[in-house]
């Protein structure tokens, strides 16, 4: 730790620069694309599988309510699926660019989020559920900055820890520039206001920064100002407050703050060890709110039972396991970031989502990937496994079978 | 390593790290969540799931139709039809009303103010009002209120119509049942009625109500939480409704409603001011063939008082107290006076006395009984007063026979000393009037003895000379029907029933009724014996119920007079009870008739006793149903000379086979016209006139007759009657005391005198033997 700590500073940007010349022009040649190896199938096929059970969940999930909201029962099945065929495309494409690519496009990704989030607030457009403008309409679907907020500050992250890498046990290079990242991001998604993109971009900034090697001592005085940040937030303002409430209780207010999280346990603990079949399900006969989106996994409970659901979770953790498998393999260490970043970013996703339906943490807007319905959010969530998928080609195939590096 | 210089390979922090982090994120996150899933999915599973369907289903309670209540002859005195209640529902209405629900989703119509209005134009008076209905919809938690009961078809149609219309969520018709009575009054206090809820209240519909209301369905349904129908799912989870079973009386139609055709002629004649009661039973097998009380009530609208108690209880200007005379009202008019209320039987109980003398062997039929209108106080230990007979002359030298006809109460009280009390209560619990008949319908009451130990005082005999010949006990009206039925049917006790069978649902028989003979009190012969005496009692010259009389059957009886002893003791004043029970055909009893009426008046002008008052009646009843029964008259050659003649068809004959025909049946005729067929006749075919009338044939002519008045026929004989109509061209039809005994009198006649009748009308008219009256 010391060691990187008393690294000058100017040897780190002095020697950087000719190197990313030099590998920019690699990267532009015919053999140095056909020098990787193929993604990593365990990863893409685990990625398939999720999806294709999400897609038919979301027709489970979804046909009572677009019965009756919109007459037909497929609407929303149609239309997630048209998202999950073109974002595998979008994965398989975003799979075939370097991952020096993304390194280079990491901070202008980053500027162009700022942009984006600074700009929803003003032509973005709310929804009725929410009391909040968190979205652009782009015609065809709507589309959340949050979600490119995530995978800008993910790959922002590991473009400066890679810089900075022999700096990160400082204050300066291994804090400060992802604090203020962070400030920034965060005040932006707090004025919308929108906790749970919050939430998830703090807790995916402070695992890249661990990742990085930011030094312990910082992470505990990150907490105690984040907790009372949001200790502050949650007493402060009315609507997190009364999250706070209906978590604890959620019966001391059935018909309001309470009614999802009650629908939603009523649909998980109906389900039983085998749940009532597919298709079969009561509780999205519009008596669970947001059955299709963010509760969806209440319904697979529901249907699929603690078998189907624990399947589903297997599923998710297998996935997240190869995912950090490699990360810890991978030959370059942005790779290994971006990697440990996308992962833990689904891991957090997937936790939080299950989290709240089963309420285990006060009720919040994060959605289930590859089973929420929501177009655009899907289509990152896919390009962000392209990205892993990406940078897996870079790890040796007899790495990947086990053998050992010589 | 060619690569490491570019590529930058992640250290040994970094690497270490992201393990950290595969193991949280990967193993320990998933464990949290299995471990959270397990709890709510299979430790709490069952508290969600009855959480769950509880919303999620929706019951619907099929409602069993009760059974029907039918008399001997599949008759429905009491049956069910569909019929629906309305009800709302404030939850729903208040979800499907607000202006979130009507911005976003468009599928109902809901809202309180029209729903309020628009049920209450349909439902007018059987439903609640707008008011009321926005009340109840500020109840929002409830899904059911109810805002109209048992409509029928039409009304619900104009309802399901109203809910269509408006896509209305709130506004839910579900089925029910409602219960028809169509003899209206008929039976009332047999029957019963049920409640709002179709719970039996009185009578039949009380006792057998568990019988009756068979049980209820359900329909449970998966719905969503519009209402609607969940789509692609069946689940629907049937529970058959089992309709109530059916329950047969012994009761038959035809009778009851003969014997409450004559009941109350007798309360209107006789200006009867409490109540009455008339049953009539099979002797042989305790059936109870009918059963009415005077105070009959609409079983359809069984709250609603008669009017002329409503305009007194209007009179009442205290709310409360007001309530609870309208109580009071309908509780006694519900009274079933046959089995609640007890009287003092009077002169019918001279039969059990005379039986048990009969049967112990202390008296004969040919013993003399001397009656001097008196027995002294001193010859009776313990009795203040002279004991008298009702005839204030004595009858003198009479056989047991005459004594019965006679109704002589001197005779009957030597009877009653000679059984002694202790036989002579032991055969009172024989005959069962110590104790509730048993009788399979609500209200019955115990009788009202002495105690024994007093009864039995060898120094004090008054109560077994009061008993001797019925006054002060009391007994209820069943009791003492069914112990003269005893007395006469070969001497068997038999208990009482109404219900014959019960059929479940599908028509199956569940219960079966038999005979029930309590115990053999008397020996056949004995019974035989009192059975021809009773007929002597109607039959013979000097009988006491010669009103009872119906020609070709031999009718027997005994009359029955008390003044009330308690209200005689308290307010030295007379309040009377006059009775008859009658038995017919007495050579092989099949019916009792007992006619009970409660306080008639002196302004009748019908002299007061039950020989005057209620024989009449009952032999009208026997006239009746004894045919009905099939029971084939036998007339004797005077009856057959004085029975009334049904008028033949003569029209369209020639003149000499129609006169044939007329002198045949007895009749005389007067001609009008030269013709050779007859043309027309009075009166017209089947009318009955009396015997020796004179019919009126015209020959091929007409006569044109203003309408005749009616004149009054009390007190004339039957000679005198049948004439004085003869010469206005009017026919008498006679009923009641045989036209054979002297001294017969019209008592009553059908249409008023005063009324205008068309020319050739018959009069029918009560014949009542006066010659003999008295309190017996």
């Amino acid at each position: 730790m010391k060691k990187y700590s008393t690294m000058p500073e100017s040897a780190e940007t002095a020697e950087a620069a000719p190197r990313y010349a030099a590998r920019e022009l690699r990267d532009r040649t015919e053999e140095s694309r056909t020098e990787r190896g193929p993604m990593d199938l365990p990863f893409f096929l685990l990625t398939l599988l999720i999806l294709t059970i999400g897609v038919v969940m979301v027709l489970s999930a979804s046909f009572a309510r677009a019965y009756y909201s919109e007459g037909n029962a497929t609407e929303y099945f149609v239309k997630q699926l048209v998202f999950a065929v073109t974002g595998v495309v979008m994965m398989i494409v975003a799979s075939r660019f370097s991952t020096n690519f993304y390194r280079r496009w990491s901070m202008p990704l980053l500027l162009f989020t700022l942009l984006m989030l600074a700009l929803v607030p003003f032509i973005g457009v709310g929804k009725s559920t929410v009391g909040a403008n968190r979205w652009f309409d782009l015609g065809f679907t709507t589309f959340q900055p949050s979600e490119i907020a995530k995978l800008a500050v993910i790959l922002s992250f590991a473009d400066l820890i890679c810089n900075y890498r022999n700096l990160m046990g400082t204050f300066k290079y291994g804090v400060l520039p992802f604090a203020v990242i962070l400030v920034v991001v965060v005040g932006l998604l707090l004025l919308e206001p929108h906790i749970s993109a919050s939430v998830i971009i703090i807790l995916i900034g402070a695992i890249m920064m661990f990742a990085g090697g930011t030094r312990w001592q910082y992470f505990a005085v990150g907490i105690v100002v984040v907790g009372l940040a949001g200790w502050l937030i949650v007493t402060k303002m009315a609507y997190a407050s009364s999250r706070i409430t209906a978590w604890r209780d959620p019966w001391s207010d059935p018909l309001d703050t309470g009614l999802q999280t009650i629908q939603s346990l009523y649909a998980i603990g109906s389900g039983g060890l085998l749940g009532l079949g597919i298709g079969q399900g009561r509780q999205k006969y519009m008596y669970l709110p947001e059955e299709h989106n963010d509760f969806i996994f209440s319904i697979v409970c529901e249907e699929l039972g603690f078998v189907g659901a624990m399947l589903i979770l297997v599923l998710f953790a297998l996935l997240i396991i190869r995912g950090y498998w490699l990360a810890l393999h991978a030959r370059d260490r942005f790779g290994a970031l971006v990697i440990t970043g996308i992962t833990s970013l689904l891991a957090i996703q997937v936790f939080l989502n299950v989290a709240v339906v089963t309420n285990l943490v006060p009720c919040t807007g994060i959605s289930l990937p590859f089973f929420s319905y929501g177009g655009t959010a899907l289509w990152i969530q896919l390009i962000e496994m392209g990205i892993v998928l990406s940078i897996s080609r870079d790890i040796p195939l007899r790495k990947r079978k086990g053998e050992k590096d010589k | 390593m060619a690569r490491s210089k570019g590529t930058q390979r992640p250290n040994k922090m970094i690497l270490g790290r992201t393990l950290i982090l595969a193991l949280v994120c990967g193993i320990v996150a998933f464990s949290v969540l299995a471990w959270r899933l397990y709890k709510l999915m299979i430790v709490d599973h069952d508290f969600y799931e009855e959480k769950a369907v509880d919303q999620q289903t929706r019951t619907v309670s099929v409602a069993a139709s009760r059974g029907t209540i039918y008399d001997s002859n599949h008759n429905a005195l009491a049956q069910s039809a569909t019929a629906y209640n309305v009800f709302i529902s404030p939850y729903e209405i208040q979800l499907y009303s607000t202006k979130e629900y009507k911005e976003n989703e468009k599928h109902y119509g809901d809202d309180p103010e029209l729903i309020a209005s628009g049920l209450a134009q349909i439902l007018g008076e059987q439903g609640s009002t707008r008011e009321e209905m926005l009340e109840m919809m500020k109840d929002t938690k409830s899904w059911y209120k109810t805002v109209a009961t048992k409509l029928e078809a039409e009304m619900t149609d104009q309802v399901r119509a109203f809910i269509n219309e408006h896509s209305l969520a709130g506004v839910h018709i579900e089925e029910s049942s409602k219960r028809y009575y169509p003899y209206g009054s008929m039976a009332c206090h047999v029957v019963g009625f049920v409640g709002t809820d179709n719970y039996g209240l009185e009578g039949i519909e009380r006792i057998y109500d568990s019988k009756l209301e068979g049980t209820n369905g359900s329909v449970v349904r998966l719905v969503a939480r519009n209402g609607t129908q969940m789509l692609f799912e069946n689940y629907q989870n049937y529970n058959d409704a089992i309709d109530g079973n059916d329950v047969t009386l012994t009761l038959d139609a035809t009778i009851q409603s003969i014997a409450e055709k004559y009941l109350q002629q007798a309360m209107k004649a006789n200006y009867i001011q409490n109540g009455g009661c008339v049953i009539v039973m099979d002797v042989k097998t305790g059936e109870i063939l009918a059963l009415a009380n005077a105070n009959a009530y609409d079983l359809n609208d069984p709250f609603s008082l008669p009017e002329e108690k409503l305009e007194e209880i209007a009179l009442i200007e205290d709310e409360a107290e007001r309530k609870k005379a309208i109580q009071d009202a309908q509780y006694a008019m519900w009274r079933d006076m046959a089995l609640s209320d007890t009287y003092e039987p009077g002169s019918v109980f001279k039969i059990i006395t005379m039986a048990i003398g009969l049967e112990e062997g202390v008296v004969h039929e040919n013993d003399n009984f001397r009656c001097n209108a008196k027995i002294p106080a001193s010859s009776i230990p313990g009795r203040k007063t002279d004991l008298n007979c009702w005839k204030r002359i004595g009858h003198g030298d009479q056989t047991l026979r005459e004594a019965a006809m006679h109704s002589c109460n001197v005779a009957f009280v030597n009877i009653g000393l000679k059984i002694g009390a202790e036989k002579y209560y032991e055969y009172v619990d024989a005959f069962g009037l110590r104790e509730k008949t048993g009788v399979d319908l609500s209200g019955e009451t115990n009788s009202q003895w002495w105690p024994d130990a007093d009864f039995m005082d060898p120094l004090d005999k008054s109560s077994l000379a009061a008993a001797s010949f019925g006054q002060t006990f009391t007994v209820t009206p069943i009791q003492m029907i069914t112990a003269v039925s005893a007395a006469v049917n070969g001497g068997y006790l038999m208990e009482p029933y109404i219900v014959k069978e019960i059929d479940d649902e599908n028509g199956e028989v569940i219960y079966s009724r038999e005979p029930t003979v309590v115990r053999q009190v008397i020996s056949e012969e004995t019974s035989a014996l009192v059975a021809d005496i009773l007929r002597s009692v109607v039959a013979d010259e000097g009988g006491t119920g010669s009103n009872a009389y119906v020609p070709g059957y031999n009718v027997g009886g005994k009359t029955g007079t008390t003044t009330k002893t308690v209200i005689e003791a308290a307010e030295e004043r007379k309040e009377y009870m006059v009775s008859f029970c009658g038995v017919a055909p007495t050579e092989d009893p099949e019916i009792a008739v007992l006619l009970v009426l409660d306080n008639p008046s002196n302004e009748s002008g019908i002299y007061i006793g039950g020989g005057q008052m209620a024989a009449p009646y009952v032999g009208k009843i026997m006239g009746e149903v004894l045919p009905y029964l099939g029971v084939q008259p036998h007339y004797s050659p005077e009856e057959q000379a004085l029975l009334d003649v049904t008028v033949p068809r003569l029209t369209g004959m020639d003149i000499v086979s129609a006169r044939e025909e007329i002198n045949e049946l007895g009749l005389t005729v007067r001609e009008i016209g030269e013709g050779d067929t007859v043309t027309a006749q009075l009166p017209t075919q089947g009318a009955q006139v009396a015997a020796g009338s004179q019919l009126i044939i015209y020959r091929g002519e007409t006569e044109e007759h203003e309408d005749v008045e009616v004149p009054n026929l009390s007190n004339k004989t039957v000679k005198q009657a049948r004439n004085t109509l003869q010469n206005l061209g009017l026919f008498l039809d006679t009923s009641g005391a045989s036209p054979t005994i002297d001294g017969v009198k019209v008592a009553s006649q059908a249409v008023e005198p005063g009324t205008m009748v068309p020319y050739g009308a018959v009069i029918s008219v009560t014949l009542v033997d006066s010659t003999n009256v008295g309190e017996y």
